[in-house]
């Protein structure tokens, strides 16, 4: 008798300590998954992307993409070197996505990884892009890719839209980070 | 003294203001073309061929309440979200006088792949091959899918997108059937242009 309840209680035990451990072990692999994490943002969660903390002033430069998008696709590559030279020279990138939201667990973030892409990236989800497009250049119409560069006071001083020419985008980052000439070409 | 603060706060404040907005002014353009067909300007006749390669003047195809001409791909998959839709919409309004016309100005689309994808998604209405993106440049046309809309006397209405989603369940706006309506009662088009993402046409290098 003593024995079936100690056998008993060794069973709830167990399954106690498997049923707690369960989610947080997936949870663990979910969070392995799904590096880099993408966020959603809205339309306000866009402007203020946009919006410049006049204390922490960097040069930004954002790129709108999509997974569905051939020449987001194609050069993205290049996007993720501009990345990786220019940030620890000041340079902030982000990179918007405008994929449908029920892949921001899926496509995009293996996209990224696929890349080895480390930018802080979102996915914009928003009822009507019109007034999206229009709050980051009234003169674009939405084509994709495109690319836009902030100066450090919140000034766009370069648009792109279509693949990007990676020379010519490094020497307009050139003009803004640290007076140092491009390196790691 | 305390006036002369005041002038120099209200001078520094004016610069700091102009010096922004010249900013603003040049943000240089990479690859960011802007000109094209300007609302309430008549679009020129032109003559593209269409997939078996027979020529076609938009005045031969126009309709007489209206004429819509959509910029379409083969492989962008926001155009291809609207296939259904804009055969729909090619449909409803033949009857009414109001003609569609798709256009593809992709250099990486031969006329072959655009027969092929028309019969393969039941695109019913004329659709012709814009080589060189000659009418692309024309217009302006940046993406597809990228609607105009010109009245019966040929003059532009309305420019851009179909309707506020590429995916149709969550339409909200049908910008396009608005302005195509409000140009058959002879009304003025209250939203002439209305952007949405889409595929940049792939022109001729």
């Amino acid at each position: 008798m003593m024995l079936q309840r100690s056998l008993f209680l060794l069973l709830i035990l167990s399954s106690v300590l498997s049923s707690s451990a369960a989610p947080v072990q997936s949870r663990q692999h979910r969070a392995a998954r799904s590096v880099p994490a993408v966020r959603e943002i809205d339309l306000e969660g866009l402007k203020k992307l946009l919006l410049r903390d006049p204390k922490n002033a960097h040069p930004l430069l954002v790129n709108f993409w999509a997974t569905w998008c051939e020449p987001c696709r194609e050069e993205f590559p290049d996007l993720v070197k501009i990345d990786k030279d220019y940030r620890k020279k000041g340079l902030n990138f982000i990179a918007i996505s405008i994929d449908d939201i029920q892949d921001i667990h899926s496509a995009v973030p293996k996209f990224l990884r696929e890349q080895h892409a480390t930018m802080p990236a979102y996915l914009l989800n928003v009822p009507d892009q019109e007034p999206a497009i229009k709050a980051v250049d009234s003169e674009w119409e939405g084509d994709m890719p495109a690319t836009f560069l902030y100066d450090q006071a919140g000034n766009m001083v370069y648009k792109h839209k279509g693949l990007i020419k990676p020379a010519e985008l490094r020497a307009e980052i050139d003009k803004l980070v640290s007076g140092n000439p491009a390196g790691g070409k | 003294m305390k006036k002369h603060y005041i002038a120099g706060l209200v001078l520094a404040l004016l610069i700091a203001t102009a010096s922004v907005a010249f900013v603003h002014g040049v943000a240089r353009a990479g690859d960011y073309p802007t000109a094209g067909a300007a609302i309430g300007q008549p679009i020129a006749n032109f003559t593209l061929p269409d997939v078996n390669g027979n020529k076609h003047s938009l005045a031969s195809l126009k309709g007489s309440k209206g004429t819509v001409l959509i910029f379409i791909a083969v492989q962008c998959p926001v155009s291809n979200a609207y296939n259904e839709r804009m055969e729909k919409l090619a449909q409803d309004y033949k009857a009414r006088g109001v003609n569609v016309i798709g256009i593809n100005s992709n250099a990486t689309e031969s006329a072959d792949d655009v027969k092929h994808h028309a019969a393969e998604h039941n695109l019913t209405f004329p659709i012709l091959k814009d080589n060189n993106n000659k009418i692309a440049d024309q217009l302006g046309a940046e993406h597809t899918p990228e609607a105009y809309l010109l009245d019966s006397g040929g003059k532009l209405v309305y420019r851009g997108r179909i309707d506020n989603a590429r995916n149709a369940a969550m339409v909200q706006t049908s910008d396009l059937r608005e302005a195509i309506d409000a140009t058959i009662e002879g009304k003025p088009v209250t939203k002439t242009t209305a952007a949405a993402f889409g595929c940049s046409i792939k022109r001729a290098s």
